[in-house]
């Protein structure tokens, strides 16, 4: 963020811009010249600094440009008081002399002052000369200087002039692709009120409690301190009213992603972090269920009134999709005042409360439909979730089903995969399964991902059976092949619908072997 | 006397269900919010949280409009700081006496003006006493900060809490900087009942303003010498505070409580070098404004030019070689000279100087190596040099702006002006800093203008402003 009188804007028929450095030709020179002299400066005073830079100035370059790089280098360096008396000091003991000798109206009075306060501090009347205001801001020296890349730079003052800018803001509008958590914690924590509503997208509007009473500039730091939550995602807009002091005039500014993104500097994506390792831990246990449903992080967040909800998890799957939030300490009030909250919003929600947790008494507490309270010790159940979702589902299942089995279908392929004839029509291939299973084609099997014409099946045991007989066993791989071969793909569910078995050595595929199970019975029989 | 809880009618509900439909009204970070099916003439319905806000300032209006409805009201609003023993060894002249009664009798609001040194620190010390109230001190600088916790602590007898200046503790009477009440205001807001503005005028800045509309202190006092503004803006002043109650001019207090004083002007040249580099620089300036046929009579006028010296470069290098003109003006060596036989005039005086511009302040320091105050002068050394000054132990200070307000700075009986910017306040405070009533001793300001300059005009701005308050 730069001194209000740095910022470098146009205006122009109420819409305002700031002026943005782009990454490219002059700019980089005038970048470049002032990385360097502040490496070449160092050990030099500040004022011989500011010279150079204000030389810069007088050559044509924007003042507020190359000053506002200038107070961004600032903050890189490193600016010291050097000389061995503490100046403070030395002025004491100066004043003290002269109130003494009385105040020196003549040059020599001075030179004997001088003196006789450099004798008695064992300095030279040049020594102290220089250390007299040592410590003020134009004399101290700079000690060190962290350089970056002129980019760098450019894009660390486009951000600032952006900020520096949002000062002046009554109010912001934004929508993003994500990082709702920290935004929304943001929000929460810099004292700010936000409206969450739609408008080709989910979009949020924010401003402060005193902004109800009147256009207030008085959020405008808070919400230039918001920016980057906002901007660290891959795609954002951000909208912000500016009340512009000097004429008083409301100004719209605008910027986007897609535009802008490439110019300002962005803090670093956070990669997806787990609140808490009871997150972490489900999310790991989740995925390796390998279930059909898509566990999601972070999901968009709920509107609920004009307050938003942010869940920690969504189950998603075709058209159903469940919210999940984990609850960490908490009190019967604030799960009551949760509850109170949610009844706004027409979405399936589970809460998972950690009874080890609670801060007072369980107190039993409502139930509804939409809403799920699951108690937990320690470790998040899987089954009763997936129970809860499997539930939810169950009737989006049977109504595709029973569209299925209405379905004036006739099959003529001698083999059908429940995914590709699912998606041609619409459904999942789960339902798909469900209602053949139930109603079976004529002349069809119904095996556990495909339907296989009972001629066709006939003939692969056939052909199995050849290969058998001659030595009573079949390697996998060989009978896997043959299977293939005839357009099937799940090798083992054929199998066992021809009544075969598998004789696993190992976990090894290639190693096993097919074996037909009257055999094993006549070997133990005999 | 206002005791917690006295005047401020707590209706709390017994019966814990029956509590859940009571009105409740609470403190939301610089406003108030009133849930419950009711709304007040003060009130707007906010549809972002559904429920009526009131902006802090109104907490009094909202509690009598409630009491009078006779509706049961649960007030969560005050978070008021333990109360202390206050032991007041105040003491009043006549007219501070009468300014404090005209102040009661406005209903503890409103605004007192008293020129600088005329005591305005001892009416509201006075007030704290009676009220005995949780009470915050709001003041422009960190100088003035400390001199009030030293008061308090003087004539009160019991500890500050200050909030500003790195320090952030408070208590039931607490210090703070207009900059800090302004930034803390929604956690500040609801903490005390009664509220000192020092130096009111700075109140009627579009931010300021916003601390008298985000506290709920019912009653409240302002303090200045200068309460009208050039921008007119202190008319806003009476919705805050209260109305101007009891006003005293210098000429009525001259002579009796403050010392009289003589003013006196030098015209000194500029040397043949400095005359040069003004005449250029100020063609320049005065080029681009007839080129652009600008002409500068008001300070709309001028900030209108500097509003176009954004846009246009040529006015910004126009703008700069009139600032390099003025500040050889203002900064001219033949006022040094000048100076040094002042100095030599006025020896074992109690003298302070004042110069617009920090490098002035520095070169006067070095040269006659007199003790300098300006912002960048660190805190300790500032509070030890206005300390020994006071104690007479340094008898010269030079400085820039900053001690321009309310700062006590007492029994300097000479001022040397070398440099100014024309307004009217800066004039009046910079003179009553040197009206301190010393056995006998009348008080002298000279004031140092480079002849032919710009600089003339200004001075005689300022004088023009100000005349009724001079007697030289």
């Amino acid at each position: 963020m730069l001194p209000s009188e740095l910022l470098f804007v146009r205006r122009r028929k109420g819409i305002i811009w700031p002026r943005y450095a782009k990454l490219s030709g002059e700019n980089l020179e005038v970048a470049n010249l002032l990385i360097e002299a502040y490496s070449r400066h160092v050990g030099e005073k500040k004022n011989v600094l500011k010279k150079f830079v204000g030389e810069l100035e007088d050559m044509g370059y924007d003042y507020r440009f190359v000053r506002g790089l200038s107070v961004l280098l600032d903050r890189r360096s490193d600016f010291k008081c050097n000389v061995k008396v503490n100046p403070v000091e030395l002025r004491r003991k100066l004043y003290q002399t002269t109130e003494k000798l009385g105040l020196p109206t003549t040059p020599e009075q001075r030179t004997r002052i001088i003196k006789s306060v450099a004798s008695e501090l064992k300095l030279t009347a040049e020594m102290m000369e220089e250390s007299l205001y040592a410590d003020l801001d134009s004399e101290l020296v700079l000690a060190e200087f962290k350089p970056l890349p002129p980019q760098e730079l450019l894009k660390n003052y486009n951000l600032s002039l952006t900020q520096t800018l949002l000062f002046s803001s009554t109010e912001l509008n934004f929508t993003a692709s994500g990082n709702w958590q920290r935004i929304f914690y943001t929000i929460k924590r810099l004292g700010l009120i936000y409206e969450a509503y739609r408008s080709g997208g989910f979009w949020v509007k924010i401003d402060g409690p005193a902004s109800l009473f009147k256009l207030t500039r008085r959020y405008g730091t808070a919400l230039a301190k918001l920016l980057p939550a906002i901007i660290s995602n891959p795609k954002w807009t951000v909208e912000a009213k500016i009340l512009w002091k000097y004429t008083n005039e409301i100004c719209d500014f605008k910027i986007e992603s897609w535009k802008h993104s490439s110019i300002l500097k962005t803090p670093k994506t956070p990669t997806v972090s787990y609140d808490s390792i009871v997150e972490e831990s489900f999310a790991m246990r989740f995925q390796a269920l390998r279930s059909d449903w898509c566990l999601r992080r972070e999901p968009e967040p709920v509107p609920a009134g004009k307050h938003v909800i942010i869940p920690d998890f969504s189950f998603e799957r075709q058209s159903v999709r469940v919210y999940m939030e984990i609850v960490g300490f908490w009190t019967a009030e604030y799960l009551r005042r949760k509850i109170e909250k949610l009844k706004k919003i027409d979405v399936n929600m589970l809460i998972a409360v950690d009874e080890t947790l609670a801060c007072e008494k369980l107190e039993k507490l409502e139930k509804r439909a939409k809403l799920n309270l699951l108690y937990y010790r320690k470790k998040i159940p899987l089954t009763s979730i997936l129970r809860y979702l499997e539930e939810l589902f169950q009737p989006v299942k049977e109504k595709q089903a029973s569209f299925v089995k209405n379905l004036p279908v006739t099959f003529l392929e001698p083999i059908v995969k429940y995914e590709e004839f699912a998606a041609r029509i619409g459904v999942s291939a789960e339902s798909v399964r469900t209602a053949l299973t139930e109603k079976p084609p004529e002349g069809y099997v119904v095996l556990p991902n495909s339907l296989v014409k009972k001629d066709k099946l006939r003939e692969i045991g056939k052909t199995l059976e050849k290969q058998i007989s001659q030595t009573s066993r079949l390697p996998l791989p060989q009978a896997a092949k043959i299977i293939e071969k005839e357009g099937v793909e799940d090798t083992s569910n054929v199998l066992k619908a021809l009544g075969y078995k598998i004789m696993w050595r190992g976990i090894n595929p290639e190693k096993a072997e097919v074996i037909k199970p009257e055999s094993k019975q006549t070997r133990k029989n005999s | 006397m206002v005791k917690n809880g006295e005047k401020f009618k707590v209706y709390a509900g017994k019966d814990k269900e029956a509590s859940l439909f009571m009105i409740r009204l609470r403190f939301a970070r610089g406003t108030l919010l009133l849930r419950g099916e009711v709304g007040t003439p003060y009130g707007k319905w906010d549809p972002r949280v559904g429920c009526y806000r009131v902006k802090a300032m109104h907490y009094q209006d909202v509690l009598a409009y409630l009491g009078e409805s006779r509706v049961p009201y649960r007030d969560e609003v005050p978070n008021l700081p333990p109360l202390q023993t206050l032991k007041s060894s105040v003491k009043l002249r006549p007219y501070q006496i009468e300014g404090l009664d005209k102040w009661r009798r406005a209903g503890m609001r409103g605004i007192v003006v008293l020129p600088t040194a005329a005591g305005k620190t001892f009416i509201a010390l006075q007030a704290i006493s009676q009220l005995k109230t949780q009470t915050l001190i709001i003041v422009p600088t960190l100088d003035l900060m400390d001199q009030w916790k030293r008061q308090v602590a003087d004539h009160l007898n019991v500890d500050t809490g200050a909030v500003g200046g790195g320090e952030n503790t408070v208590k039931m009477i607490t210090v703070s900087t207009y900059d800090s009440a302004y930034l803390k205001a929604e956690v500040l807001g609801n903490r005390f009942m009664f509220i000192v503005f020092d130096e009111v005028h700075h109140l009627a800045s579009p931010s300021y303003m916003q601390i008298a509309e985000m506290y709920i202190a019912p009653y409240r006092m302002g303090l200045t010498a200068t309460y009208e503004r050039g921008d007119e803006r202190h008319v806003l002043l009476p919705r805050l505070v209260g109305d101007p109650v009891y006003t005293v001019d210098v000429e009525e207090l001259a002579g009796e409580h403050l010392s009289p004083y003589d003013y006196e002007k030098i015209y000194v040249e500029l040397t043949p070098e400095e005359q040069r580099v003004y005449d250029k620089e100020m063609k320049v300036f005065r080029n681009y404004l007839k080129e652009k046929g600008i002409v500068l009579k008001s300070v709309k006028d001028f900030h209108r030019f500097i509003m176009a010296t954004g846009r246009d470069r040529r006015a910004r290098k126009a703008l700069l070689a009139r600032n390099r003109a003025l500040k050889t003006a203002l900064n001219s060596g033949a006022k040094l000279k000048t100076l040094a036989k002042l100095l030599e005039a006025h020896r074992n005086e109690k003298i302070l100087i004042f110069t617009l511009h920090n490098d002035l302040v520095y070169r006067i320091s070095r040269l006659f190596l007199i003790p300098s105050v300006t912002y960048q002068t660190p805190r300790e050394e500032r509070r030890e040099i206005l300390e020994k000054f006071r104690s007479s132990e340094y008898k010269a200070i030079v400085t820039s702006q900053v001690l321009d307000e309310g700062v006590d700075v007492p029994d300097a009986t000479v001022g040397f002006v070398l440099s100014g910017t024309g307004s009217t306040r800066e004039y009046i405070q910079r003179l009553g800093r040197l009206l301190r009533k010393v056995k006998g001793k009348k008080a002298k300001l000279v004031e140092i203008v480079s002849k032919e300059t710009v600089e003339v005009r200004i001075s005689q701005r300022r004088r023009q402003k100000s005349k009724k308050n001079s007697k030289g």
